[in-house]
């Protein structure tokens, strides 16, 4: 029974730091160490498992609870300084019992502070984790505020990617950049498994690994060899990739996979969790690719993109500057090809974010004026408490409680609340971060690193601090006027708390100027999600699906291309619940997947820079009936536009219009490419309806719709129109499809609904966010506003007494009591319509078909803010003239 | 100092197993010996507030002594009765013989 335990390593326990904190609970000297070693003694009895320790735990809890505060038992000589630290401890923890125990006594009170704080708290530690993870927190790089991002800009200033040419020449150019690396997003078809698949993967320069910072964690990176023309394909996959497609198994370097039709050597495997820009499950080098001629074409610019280490102590203003002398260089030098073309470069970690950037700050603006309006609210709160404490504390001043010790216990008191509030605000948020990763818009850069870490802590913990103490304690103080006896013989109901009153109404004011600023955000981001959904597209998104297909390798002939796009029309066209099909090599919304310079045969070329520029979309006959876009003038592609029959063209009407202003556009002629180069001249047939392109917001480009039939593609999109569900023929035509071929991948499966829907997701996250903010603001400045001027009711009930008894109507009150609260809505609407105009232009760059002053919103949401305010005015003004005049006498 | 200290039931209990363990008693094994004879399972705070108690009281009395592996080489208290301690066990015995006598027979399968 006694130590028949097997010898053990002394100095093990069970969370050594949790027990060397246990000791420090435990009483000094043997006695401790005794009941420390007992503990351990019978921990290891029980076996040392998680159930003993579990036991050990709960034991020395109970011994900790027990000697707590009676660690001095046999205390040596304590000097005076130690007594006085111990004084002040004492006192502290009885201000802390006091302030739980003046808590518990007023739930309702207590409730609305720390719901206010929670709400407060939470939704802005929630926005602030959004802004750490995604635009604050360094990229998880070595190094990453070395690495930048550069492409090229068009004639008009647009981003355009970058051509090789262009990027060969930066490369041996640039000083300022230490390692340069060109790569592009280029998805690849895997075959050879069970079912082929369209992977993500990022075509790179043999250095791109080398130069982002992070080296394969099996296997090796791109060497030279990788990038030479002709060599043989190689691959990296990401540590995801050979974990799930390839078993994480260790001897897969040197196996083949097949993308494209070609074989791969494995070579490499990421570590997890490797990014750049987004997830990807391969990388692949541009040897294989370099025969390619068109390649080196300087003018052909084929979605890639450089990233680049900067040399260290370069800043990037330096190597921007020297990279459009570079660009001007190379305008001056190839005058056909790159005049007009500049170039653009910025951190990588800017260029990632940016087109979040801005939701995020006006976000983070909006949340920061919730966190004021909970401000406020909590300093009313707290004001009104510390008023109506006023008598207490001067009771509690006259019998000799010095200025400093109230004073501590109000702090005590807010700390706690302050504390409390922060912990429940965590909470919120962490809970509220969930919602909003889950409706933040697809592509959100970064979100996986989103998450409530220690700087969200703290972040919640110094606001509910600076709301709870710096707000509320102050204040309070303030409020509560502790001068020694002048409160004590100053009458309860006079003018004692005239100052307080004057800054309720002060904070009133601005909290619901802050609460008409979020309620004009919202407005705003209603009426621009309004204007958006009535946008005219072009064609009826209802009952469309759409899939896509690629016909990648080399078994994939013209002749058979275009055998297998009959097919599949014909199958799906074929199948039942299918009205009509077509395919299409770019989809409205979605975007234009090649742009192109185009000349007119009838009109004089212009200079190079200047030549039109037009989205061109390969299209199947069927395709416009199909989409159900509106003919203009003219016929659309039918069965007799063949390979052999005359080129032709369909344009829309904003081409026609720019190109032949006032003319008829049937008839006339128009050629892709340079006007030297090798096109063939394509005659209009037909004009149609503009089509929105580039998601619904972005203005319709020019587009020159050709026959499939004479200008082929690899890529396309099938679009199928069905009476019914879209989504419920989706199994029907991937059959049609895999009957034709059972190894070709479909993917990006959606309905047309869906891609509007996708296009609009940021719009409706940040109207969302904004609505639910601005309801929270409006309700606690409805509340905040019925409790001031019910507390200057209750100030007035003898007053209003007197005013009663003398013969003054209950209307009369009414109105006395509601000007008196409208007065301060007012104020605080015209304060707040001020704000909302000072802010307005930082939210333009979010706003569509409204601008951000916008007067229709502003009178709106102003109107409304106010009719709730009576409404909140009334209550209390309405139980104003229930007072009984003479119980409001009597009560003096 | 005579019988003004009448003896609690837990602290008889804790007299009883500091005596039963002879020299070997100290916080882990009269805990063991609580619940092993008494059947008492009794949380070590409320134990070492108990004993401290009985040491104020001058009923007991402790010596430090050497740690062993088990215990990370840390002390322990052994503890033994003072003859004031053994006086007052005495005491609350007979008060309780006194308080059996004539209903012993009311309880008839008791073996006390």
């Amino acid at each position: 029974m006694n130590t028949a335990q097997a010898p053990e390593p002394i100095g093990g326990s069970p969370q050594p730091a949790g027990t060397a904190l246990l000791r420090r609970a435990l009483p000094r000297g043997i006695r401790g160490d005794a009941m420390l070693g007992d503990l351990l003694e019978e921990w290891r009895a029980r076996s040392g498992t998680g159930r003993a320790t579990c036991w050990f735990w709960r034991q020395a809890l109970s011994v900790a609870i027990r000697y707590a505060g009676r660690r001095d038992r046999e205390p040596e000589h304590t000097t005076a300084h130690q007594r006085s630290i111990r004084m002040a401890f004492d006192n502290l923890r009885q201000d802390v019992r006091f302030a739980i125990r003046s808590y518990a006594k007023a739930p309702s009170f207590t409730l609305a502070i720390l719901t206010t704080l929670a709400l407060g708290v939470g939704a802005s530690t929630a926005i602030f984790s959004m802004v750490n993870g995604i635009l604050l927190r360094p990229l998880p790089l070595p190094d990453a505020d070395r690495l930048v991002y550069a492409n090229e800009l068009g004639r008009e200033g647009g981003q355009i990617s970058v051509s090789w040419p262009n990027f060969l020449d930066w490369q041996s150019r640039a000083h300022s950049i230490q390692n340069f690396a060109l790569s592009r997003e280029e998805p690849l078809t895997l075959t050879g498994i069970e079912r082929p698949e369209r992977v993500r993967a990022r075509r790179t320069t043999a250095n791109f690994l080398q130069v982002v910072g992070v080296q394969p964690r099996l296997g090796r990176s791109f060497n030279a060899a990788d990038d030479r023309p002709g060599a043989e394909p190689t691959v990296v996959v990401s540590h995801e990739f050979w974990q799930t497609r390839m078993g994480g198994d260790a001897g897969v370097l040197g196996t083949p996979l097949l993308l494209d039709g070609r074989a791969h050597t494995v070579i490499g495997v990421m570590p997890p969790g490797f990014r750049y820009l987004r997830a990807y499950d391969l990388f692949v080098p541009m040897g294989p690719i370099l025969g390619d001629r068109f390649l080196y074409d300087r003018g052909n610019h084929q979605g890639y993109n450089a990233v680049g280490r900067l040399v260290p102590g370069v800043s990037v203003e330096t190597a921007a500057r020297e990279l459009v002398a570079i660009a001007l260089d190379l305008q001056r030098e190839h005058p056909d090809t790159n005049s007009g073309i500049g170039v653009r470069l910025e951190p990588l970690a800017t260029r990632l974010v940016a087109q979040v950037r801005l939701t995020l700050l006006v976000l983070f603006g909006a949340v920061g004026c919730l966190l004021l309006v909970a401000c406020v609210n909590v300093a009313n709160l707290l004001i009104a408490r510390g008023a109506a404490r006023q008598h207490e504390l001067a009771v509690r001043a006259a019998l000799g409680g010095g200025r400093f010790r109230l004073m501590m216990q109000m702090l005590a008191e807010s700390t706690l609340v302050s504390a409390a509030g922060g912990i429940l605000g965590v909470a919120v948020a962490s809970w509220l971060l969930r919602l909003l990763i889950a409706v933040a818009p697809e592509g959100t850069p970064r979100l996986d690193e989103v998450r409530i870490d220690t700087m969200a802590c703290l972040f919640a913990l110094a606001a509910a601090g600076v709301c709870g103490i710096v707000f509320g304690a102050f204040p309070a103080f303030q409020a509560s006027g502790i001068q020694g006896q002048a409160a004590l013989t100053r009458s309860r109901s006079a003018g004692a708390s005239a100052s307080s009153h004057r800054l309720r109404r002060g904070l009133m004011v601005v909290e619901v100027a802050l609460a008409l600023v979020l309620l004009t955000g919202a407005g705003l981001m209603m009426r621009t999600l309004g204007e958006i959904t009535r946008v005219e597209t072009g064609f009826q998104p209802a009952h469309l699906l759409t899939m896509r297909f690629s016909l990648t390798g080399d078994r994939w002939t013209e002749p058979r291309r275009q055998q297998f796009f009959t097919d599949v029309l014909t199958g799906v066209r074929g199948t039942p619940g299918v009205t009509n099909a077509a395919l299409a090599f770019s989809l409205p919304i979605e975007g234009s997947n090649w742009n192109s310079i185009f000349i007119v045969r009838d009109k004089p070329i212009p200079p190079r820079p200047e030549l039109p520029n037009a989205a061109f979309v390969p299209v199947s006959d069927g395709y416009f009936e199909t989409m159900g876009t509106r003919l203009l003038a003219g016929r659309l592609f039918d069965a007799m536009d063949t390979p052999a029959s005359p080129a032709v063209t369909v344009v829309n009407d904003r081409l026609a219009k720019r190109l032949w202003p006032g003319e008829n556009a049937i008839g006339k002629s128009i050629k892709q490419g340079w006007p030297e180069g090798p096109g063939t001249w394509r005659q209009v047939i037909g004009v149609i309806a503009d089509v929105k392109f580039e998601g619904v917001t972005v203005e319709t480009p020019m587009q020159v719709y050709l026959p499939l039939t004479q200008e082929s593609s690899r890529s396309l999109a099938i679009v199928v129109r069905t009476p019914a569900e879209p989504a419920a023929i989706t199994s029907s035509v991937q059959t049609v499809v895999h009957q034709l071929d059972k190894d070709l991948p479909i993917y990006a499966v959606r309905t047309m609904d869906q891609l509007l829907d996708t296009s609009m997701a940021r719009e409706r996250m940040s109207m969302s966010i904004f609505v639910v903010f601005a309801v929270v603001a409006l309700t606690l400045a409805s509340v905040g506003l019925s409790g001031v001027v019910a507390h200057g009711v209750t100030e007035r009930t003898h007053e209003i007494g007197v005013r009663m008894a003398l013969g003054a109507e209950p209307r009369h009150v009414r109105g006395l009591v509601v000007r008196q609260g409208l007065s301060m809505a007012l104020a605080g609407t015209v304060l707040g319509i001020a704000g909302a105009m000072a802010v307005s232009r930082s939210v333009q760059g979010l706003l569509f078909g409204v601008t951000a002053t916008d007067p229709i919103t502003f009178g709106t949401v102003a109107a409304m803010l106010l009719g709730v305010a009576l409404v909140a005015c009334y209550i209390p003004a309405w139980r104003a003239t229930r007072v009984d005049p003479t119980m409001a006498l009597r009560a003096e | 100092m005579a019988p003004v200290t009448t003896l609690g039931e837990f602290e008889q209990l804790l007299l009883l197993a500091v005596l039963r363990l002879d020299a070997e008693a100290y916080g882990a094994s009269i805990a063991r010996e609580l619940e092993a004879t008494a059947g008492r399972a009794v949380s070590r705070g409320a134990l070492y507030t108990s004993l401290d108690r009985l040491e104020d009281k001058g009923l007991l009395r402790w010596a430090a002594a050497k740690g062993t592996p088990a215990r990370n080489g840390l002390p322990r208290r052994l503890y033994i009765v003072t003859p004031a301690g053994v006086a007052a066990l005495r005491d609350s015995r007979a008060i309780l013989r006194r308080m059996w006598r004539g209903v012993e027979h009311l309880l008839k399968d008791s073996a006390s």
